[in-house]
């Protein structure tokens, strides 16, 4: 009779498919989530993304996508400088 | 690496490869025009500021659109080397501290790009950071000024992504003979239907004419680009399971929960 972890911890009718690297439980190919490599249950899956991700502020926000703006339109006249430079070259 | 970025560009082929060549052909096409234009006006470019200027800010607008479609391929051959199959619909759900970030990344390398044409050591430099920065914009969580370059770097410290630069070249160069020889086999095959006007065609999917050439650039770059970050994507993927010992460890507990 096949034993206990090798069915899943949430479904008991289906065979398990991988082991949450987090608390071990055995899971069927549907509660299993990859993330790099590594099998995990959405649980702790759910749990390790809440521990390491912060909200960025307000600001950060806007100093990015300013910061992205101005980039860009430099980008533009940048790009019309260096092609007026090359064709100068040439 | 090579063999696993071909496999995720087959299984992510539809309909996620379409909408990378959709938002992108604009950005490429442009960029075409641009030269065309340049090439026209010659060493009188600079009397011709706003034409080119028009043209250069339709293509930043083009740009905006072919990075978020880089976005949302970055994601599906993230999702499809990690699972094997092909992404459902949460690929389209690219988070926006992931896409912010990609934006000022890009952004900032593609003036970089712009600045060292001059050199060619600089532009190579520039390739590589752009890839990186398809690959690990998913691995930003946060919005900051200074961290998307931080990973950046972290990844560039190996000669991988030179030497993916180095490939995606040949590459270019084989797209490029690729496409002209099925111009040439189409315009042969179609020479043999009745009413199809071959010879004027062949004359403008001739080498000298330069709008054919620059038609072909643009089309052999759109063709390598879904590999291209295919690969950036894998070889960050591996940079970081490897960095955090994440695959040793989980075989480590496998084998000890085994015995």
């Amino acid at each position: 009779m096949p034993s206990s972890s090798q069915w899943c911890a949430f479904h008991a009718e289906r065979h398990g498919f991988a082991r949450c690297m987090s608390c071990a439980k055995t899971l069927c190919q549907e509660c299993a989530t990859q993330w790099d490599g590594i099998w995990h249950c959405a649980g702790c899956l759910g749990n390790r993304r809440r521990a390491t991700v912060e909200r960025s502020p307000l600001f950060s926000w806007l100093a990015v996508l300013s910061v992205s703006a101005l980039l860009l339109f430099a980008g533009a006249r940048l790009m019309v400088w260096t092609a007026a430079a090359f064709a100068g070259l040439f | 690496m090579l063999d696993e970025a071909a496999e995720v560009v087959s299984v992510t082929a539809a309909p996620w490869v379409g909408l990378l060549i959709v938002t992108t052909l604009p950005y490429r096409f442009l960029q075409a025009l641009f030269l065309d234009q340049l090439i026209e006006v010659g060493e009188k470019a600079p009397q011709y500021g706003n034409l080119l200027g028009g043209t250069a800010s339709m293509i930043v607008g083009a740009l905006v659109l072919a990075f978020w479609g880089r976005a949302i391929y970055a994601r599906a051959c993230r999702l499809a080397y990690s699972r094997g199959v092909a992404p459902g619909r949460e690929t389209w759900r690219v988070p926006a501290t992931a896409l912010v970030s990609f934006l000022l990344t890009s952004s900032a390398l593609a003036i970089a790009g712009y600045v060292s044409l001059f050199t060619c050591i600089g532009a190579i430099v520039a390739a590589v950071f752009a890839g990186l920065a398809v690959g690990t914009l998913e691995l930003n969580e946060r919005v900051s000024l200074i961290e998307p370059f931080r990973i950046l770097v972290r990844h560039a410290r190996t000669s991988t992504p030179f030497a993916l630069v180095f490939v995606f070249v040949c590459a270019f160069f084989v797209a490029l003979v690729n496409l002209a020889a099925a111009f040439a086999l189409g315009v042969w095959a179609l020479g043999a239907l009745g009413g199809f006007d071959a010879p004027k065609w062949r004359l403008l999917f001739a080498p000298d004419n330069r709008r054919y050439l620059l038609m072909l650039f643009a089309g052999a770059l759109v063709a390598i680009e879904p590999f291209w970050i295919a690969s950036q994507v894998v070889f960050v993927r591996k940079v970081g399971a490897q960095e955090r010992g994440d695959d040793l460890r989980a075989w480590f507990d496998v084998l000890r929960r085994a015995s």
